[in-house]
C-alpha cells in the first residue's frame, strides 16, 4: 500500500536530481558581446558606460554593462565563479583582487600586454598576486582631512599637520554645538580603512598589531573621543554618515575621501578645503590606504574572448579615460602624470593626488589573508573607543586571537 | 453591529490614535525626510519646512519599474504559495496519511533555515535551470517565505471545519478535489486571504533573493532599488525615503482592503 | 490505515461488499488522490528547503573558501570547523547575545502585541483603519527602516535623546547604539517594534474566534476583566499563542538585516548574534565552512526549542 507514495517520492527525487545536473551554459553571449560587471552607482554609471562604448567601438565589439551594488559583488562573483558564468571583464574592489586571483578565477593581465607602467607602487601592489598583475585600477582614492575653512578661520586655528596639532586643533574647534572632528570607526572594513593611515604612518604593520607603534596610533584616535573632540557615535558612523555630519555643520573637520566632493560642492554655504592627514611628527611620510576599483579579466576558458577583454581593459584604463572617470567621480587618476594634470585642472583634488602617490595597498603585505587582519583592526578600535578595554589591551587581545 | 459613538468609545479612538502615532513615528520621519530637499539626514528638521517633491520626482523616475517588478513578483508568490499550500493544508487537516507528522515537522524545520543559506543554494540551482534574472525564478524563490507559514495557519483553520460539510458531498460521489474546491475553499476564504496577505508582505519586503538571484538592471525589486541608492554614497536622502514611502503604498492599499477578512478570524472557527 | 472514504454514520450510499481486488484498487486510488494534495508542497519543500539544508550541513564539514567556488574542491575537515567556532573568542558572546535578543524580542513583541490585540477588540470608531495602519512597521523595507532608526537613536542629534532630555527624563544623552552595554537593548527595541504587527494580527485573529457567548456566560458568573482573561480568553487562545511563540522564536533567531543595518554586529560585538556571525564569517572572511557551521548551530538551537516547547505543551494540554 506504500507503493503509491514511494513512486511519487521517487519521481520527485529523480526530477530534482535531473534538474540539478542539467547544464545550460548560457549567460555571456557567444556573439562578440563583452559582458562587463562593475559596481558603479546610478550616478557614476553613465560616465563609465560612455567609455565602454567608445572602447568597444574601437575594437569592433559590442559591450553590455551590468551594474551590481558594491557590497553584493563578492557574493555574485563567487556564485558566478562556481557556475562558470563569470563576465568577460570584472570590476573588483582592489583589496579583493588578491583573494580572487589566488582562487584561480582570474587571468594575468600580462597576457594582454598590460604592464601597469606609470602607476604608483601601491596601485601595482594591490593588483599583483604571486608576482603577476591581475587587476589594474584606473582611478584611485584615499582619505584626507576635510575642514570647514570658515570655522577654522574664526577660531584662529591652522589646519593640523602633526598628531599633536590634530589633537589640539580638534579640541579648540569643539564648541557647544559642534565637534572638532569626525571619522568612521564602525564595526566593519570601513572602520579599518579609516584607521590605517594612523597605524601605518606611525610605522606599525598589520601583522604585528600589539606593537608599541600600533598602540600609539590607537591611543591617538581614542584620545580624540576621550577629549570630547569627536563624538562617541563614531563607532556607528559610516563615512557617509560622517559626511552628513560635516555638511550639517555638526563637526568642523572630518576624515573622508574625495568621492564626497560632489555632495560637498552641492552643499550651500559650505566653504570646505582639504589637507593630507596629519603624520605623527613633522617630516614623517603619510602612508594612507589606497582605494579604488580594479578591472580584471576572469579566466572564462575562451581565449579569443579573453584576448578581446584584455584589449578592452587596456583601452578603458588608458590615461585619457582615467581623467574622465576621475572628474566624473571625485577620484584621482592612477597614472602619476595624468594625476598631476588632474590636480592642475582641479586644485581641490590636489590633496588626494599627493596622498595617493605614497598610498599603500591593503593587501600588499598579507595578500589573501588581509580580511582577518582587517577584522582584528576594527575589533580593537571598537573595544578601545567604547571604553571596553584600553588601547594596549585591545590590541593585545586581538593579536592573541590569531 | 456598527460601533456606537459614545464618549467612551471616542476615548478609545483617541488612545488608538495616540498608540498609532507612537508606533508610526519612524514612518513619519521617513515621510518627513522624503519631503525635504536638504541633502543630509542630520540637517532634517522636525517638520518639513521647505516641502519639496524633488525626492518623489527622482524616486518615481528611477523606481517605477522596480515597483512594478516588486508587485508582479509578490503577487506571483501569493498565487504560487496559495496554489501549493492550500491543498496541502487541507490534506494535513483532514487526511491521515503516513508521514504527515514528518512533513509538518519538515515545514517547521524549513522555516528555521536562514534566508542567506537558501539564497546561496538556489543560485546554483537557478543558474542551471536558467531561472536567474527571471520573474518565475524570483516568484518561486519568494514563495519560500510564505508556503510553510501558509500551510501552518491554513491547516489550523481547516481543522476547525466540521467534517460533516465535506462528508455530505463525498457521500454523493464527489471526488476529494471537488469537495475541496467547491466547499473547503469558499469556507476558508478568510484564512486564504490572510495567508495570501502574509505571503504578499513577506515577498514584498524580500531583499535577500533580489540581491542574490538577479545580476543586472533588468529585473530588480524595489528593495534592491533602495539599496542601490544607499550604495552610491547617498547624496540626498530625499529620494531614498521617497522610494521607501512609495514602496509602502501598494502594501497599505492591500492591507486596508483585506483587513476585513483578517478581522473575521483566520485561524479557526467562525463557520457560521 | 485510515482513510476518509467512509460516508457518514448512516452510510446511506455505502457500497455493497465488493470483491477484494476492486476494493484494493479503490483504496489505492483514494490514497493517490489524497497524496496528490500534498505532492506539490512536498516537491517544493524538498527542492527549496531540503537541498539548501543538506548543502549547508555538508558545507559545515568542509573547508569551503573562495577557491572552492572556482575549482570545486572542498576538502573534508570533519569537525574542525565546529571546533574552531566553539573555541573562538566570540562564541560565548554570540550565544548569549542570541539568547538575550530572542528572549527580549519575543517578550516585548508578544506582550505588546497581545495588549494591542485586546485593545482593538473593543468597538470604537476608526478601529479597523487604525488596526490596518499599525501593520506599517512591518511593511517598510528594513534598509530604509534601519536608516531611520539610526537617526532616531543617534546619540547627539537623534530625536529620542532630544525628547527624553527635553522632558527631563535623562540628563546625559543615552548612547543607544554606541555603548556595548546598551546597544543590544536598542536593537531589541527596534526588533520589537518591527514584530508587534505580526503578533498583533495573529493574536487578534485568535481573539476573534472566541465566541462572545462564552464571555456573556462568564459575565453571568461574575467573571469579568482580569478573571475573564484568565479563565476564558487565555485558555481559548492557547493554540494561537503556541503558533505565535514558536514561529516568533524561529523567525527571531534568523534575524539578520535589522542588526546589520543598525550596528553591524557592534560595537565591539555587543550585538553579534549567531546569525550575524555566520554572515560575517561567510561573506567578510570568506570562510564558508565555519559560516555554515555557525548557521547549523543556529538551526539546531531552533529545532531543540521547537521540539521542547511543543512537547511540553502537548503534555500540558493532556493534563
Amino acid at each position: 500500500m506504500r507503493r503509491t507514495p514511494t513512486a511519487v517520492g521517487a519521481a520527485t527525487a529523480a526530477g530534482v536530481a535531473l534538474s540539478l545536473s542539467a547544464c545550460s551554459g548560457q549567460t555571456g553571449a557567444d556573439d562578440g558581446t563583452l559582458v562587463v560587471t562593475d559596481t558603479m552607482s546610478a550616478t557614476s554609471a553613465p560616465v563609465y558606460e560612455e567609455i565602454y562604448d567608445a572602447c568597444a567601438a574601437d575594437l569592433g565589439l559590442d559591450v553590455r554593462a551590468n551594474h551590481v551594488a558594491g557590497s553584493g559583488l563578492i557574493a555574485t562573483v563567487l556564485q558566478q565563479a562556481s557556475s562558470q558564468t563569470l563576465p568577460d571583464v570584472l570590476m573588483l574592489d582592489n583589496p579583493d583582487v588578491q583573494q580572487i586571483a589566488s582562487s584561480g578565477a582570474l587571468s594575468p593581465l600580462g597576457d594582454y600586454g598590460i604592464t601597469g607602467a606609470g602607476l604608483p607602487q601601491g596601485v601595482l601592489d594591490a593588483g599583483t598576486y604571486d608576482g603577476a598583475l591581475y587587476g589594474i585600477t584606473p582611478v584611485v582614492n584615499s582619505i584626507g582631512l576635510f575642514y570647514d575653512a570658515r570655522a577654522l578661520a574664526e577660531a584662529g586655528v591652522e589646519p593640523p599637520t602633526t598628531w599633536d596639532e590634530l589633537r589640539t586643533a580638534a579640541a579648540e574647534l569643539t564648541t557647544e554645538d559642534r565637534y572638532g572632528i569626525a571619522f568612521s570607526a564602525t564595526n566593519s572594513f570601513e572602520g579599518t580603512w579609516q584607521f590605517l593611515p594612523f597605524l601605518w604612518s606611525n610605522g606599525a604593520e598589520e601583522d604585528d598589531l600589539a606593537s608599541p607603534e600600533a598602540v600609539e596610533a590607537l591611543e591617538l584616535v581614542d584620545a580624540l573621543v576621550e577629549d570630547g573632540s569627536a563624538s562617541a557615535s563614531v563607532v556607528n558612523w559610516s563615512q557617509n554618515d560622517v559626511n552628513d555630519q560635516f555638511i550639517a555643520g555638526n563637526t568642523a573637520m572630518m576624515v573622508n575621501g574625495p568621492w564626497n566632493m560632489p555632495s560637498l560642492e552641492a552643499a550651500e554655504g559650505l566653504e570646505y578645503a582639504s589637507v593630507p592627514l596629519p603624520v605623527p611628527a613633522a617630516g614623517d611620510t603619510l602612508e594612507a590606504p589606497l582605494g579604488g576599483e580594479a578591472f580584471t579579466v576572469p579566466d572564462t576558458g575562451n581565449p579569443e574572448k579573453m584576448a578581446a577583454a584584455g584589449a578592452f581593459v587596456d583601452c578603458v584604463t588608458a590615461g585619457e579615460n582615467q581623467l574622465t572617470m576621475a572628474t566624473g567621480r571625485g577620484a584621482v587618476p592612477a597614472d602619476s602624470a595624468v594625476a598631476a594634470e588632474a590636480a592642475r585642472q582641479n586644485p581641490t583634488i590636489a590633496t588626494f593626488v599627493d596622498t595617493v602617490q605614497t598610498a599603500r595597498a591593503r593587501t600588499a603585505l598579507l595578500g589573501p589573508d588581509w580580511p582577518q587582519a582587517a577584522t582584528q583592526i576594527y575589533t580593537a578600535e571598537q573595544l578601545a573607543l567604547t571604553d571596553t578595554e584600553s588601547p594596549a589591551e585591545a590590541l593585545e587581545r586581538v593579536a592573541a586571537q590569531d | 453591529m456598527s460601533p456606537t459613538t459614545t464618549p467612551r468609545t471616542l476615548l478609545s479612538t483617541a488612545l488608538g490614535i495616540a498608540l498609532l502615532a507612537f508606533m508610526l513615528f519612524p514612518v513619519y520621519w521617513m515621510v518627513n525626510v522624503s519631503l525635504q530637499g536638504g541633502s543630509t539626514a542630520a540637517s532634517s528638521t522636525f517638520f518639513p519646512t521647505d516641502i519639496t517633491l524633488d525626492g518623489y520626482r527622482t524616486a518615481i523616475q528611477d523606481q517605477t519599474g522596480n515597483l512594478l517588478t516588486s508587485i508582479v513578483v509578490a503577487l506571483g508568490a501569493v498565487v504560487v504559495s496559495l496554489a501549493v499550500a492550500t491543498p496541502a493544508a487541507y490534506a494535513l487537516s483532514r487526511f491521515r496519511l503516513r508521514g504527515m507528522g514528518i512533513f509538518l515537522f519538515a515545514l517547521l524545520l524549513a522555516q528555521m533555515i536562514p534566508g542567506i543559506v537558501i539564497a546561496n543554494s538556489l543560485y546554483t540551482l537557478f543558474n542551471d535551470l536558467g531561472l536567474l534574472n527571471s520573474y518565475p525564478g524570483l516568484i518561486l524563490a519568494n514563495a519560500t517565505h510564505g508556503i510553510p507559514f501558509a500551510i501552518l495557519i491554513m491547516s489550523a483553520f481547516m481543522r476547525s471545519i466540521p467534517p460533516a460539510l465535506t462528508e455530505a458531498a463525498r457521500v454523493d460521489g464527489a471526488s476529494h478535489f471537488r469537495a475541496f474546491w467547491s466547499i473547503i475553499v469558499p469556507v476558508s476564504k478568510n484564512s486564504l486571504i490572510t495567508a495570501g496577505l502574509f505571503c504578499f508582505l513577506f515577498a514584498w519586503s524580500d531583499f535577500m533573493f533580489g540581491l542574490t538571484l538577479t545580476t543586472g538592471a533588468d529585473i530588480k525589486p524595489v528593495t534592491l532599488g533602495i539599496y542601490d541608492y544607499l550604495q552610491g554614497n547617498v547624496q540626498s536622502w530625499g529620494p531614498v525615503m521617497a522610494t521607501a514611502v512609495l514602496s509602502s503604498v501598494p502594501a497599505i492599499v492591500l492591507l486596508v482592503l483585506a483587513q476585513r477578512y483578517i478581522a473575521a478570524g483566520a485561524l479557526g472557527g467562525a463557520v457560521k | 490505515m485510515t482513510t476518509t472514504l467512509a460516508a457518514g454514520p448512516r452510510g446511506a450510499a455505502a457500497p455493497p461488499s465488493s470483491p477484494p481486488p476492486t476494493r484494493r484498487r479503490a483504496r489505492r486510488r483514494e490514497l493517490t488522490a489524497q497524496w496528490l494534495f500534498l505532492v506539490p508542497a512536498i516537491a517544493y519543500v524538498l527542492i527549496f528547503f531540503g537541498y539548501p539544508i543538506v548543502k549547508n550541513l555538508v558545507m559545515g564539514f568542509q573547508d569551503y573558501s573562495v577557491r572552492t567556488f572556482v575549482t570545486g574542491e572542498a576538502p573534508w575537515v570533519g569537525l574542525a570547523n565546529y571546533a574552531e567556532v566553539v573555541s573562538s573568542g566570540i562564541f560565548r558572546t554570540t550565544v548569549v547575545n542570541t539568547a538575550l535578543f530572542t528572549l527580549g524580542s519575543i517578550a516585548g513583541q508578544f506582550v505588546i502585541g497581545l495588549l494591542f490585540a485586546l485593545f482593538f477588540k473593543r468597538r470604537f470608531p476608526l478601529n479597523n483603519v487604525l488596526r490596518s495602519l499599525l501593520l506599517l512597521p512591518w511593511l517598510l523595507p528594513m534598509i530604509a527602516g534601519s536608516a531611520v532608526w539610526r537617526w532616531i537613536l543617534d546619540q547627539d542629534g537623534g530625536i529620542l535623546n532630544e525628547t527624553l532630555q527635553g522632558i527631563g527624563l535623562i540628563d546625559d544623552p543615552i548612547r543607544w547604539l554606541t555603548s556595548p552595554d546598551i546597544a543590544l537593548v536598542a536593537v531589541i527595541l527596534v526588533n520589537v517594534w518591527v514584530g508587534i504587527p505580526f503578533n498583533m494580527t495573529l493574536l487578534y485573529s485568535g481573539l476573534q474566534n472566541i465566541p462572545d457567548e462564552l464571555y456573556e456566560a462568564g459575565a453571568l458568573d461574575g467573571a469579568t476583566g482580569w478573571k475573564a482573561f484568565c479563565y476564558i480568553t487565555w485558555p481559548n487562545l492557547r493554540s494561537v499563542v503556541n503558533v505565535v511563540l514558536v514561529l516568533g522564536v524561529i523567525y527571531t533567531l534568523k534575524v539578520l538585516d535589522i542588526i546589520l543595518g543598525l550596528t553591524g554586529g557592534g560595537p565591539a560585538n555587543a550585538t553579534q548574534t549567531l546569525a550575524t556571525d555566520s554572515y560575517r564569517r561567510s561573506f567578510q572572511e570568506f570562510s564558508f565552512g565555519t559560516g555554515a557551521a555557525v548557521s547549523n548551530v543556529l538551526i539546531v538551537v531552533s529545532l531543540v526549542f521547537a521540539v521542547v516547547y511543543l512537547r511540553a505543551n502537548r503534555r500540558a494540554e493532556e493534563e
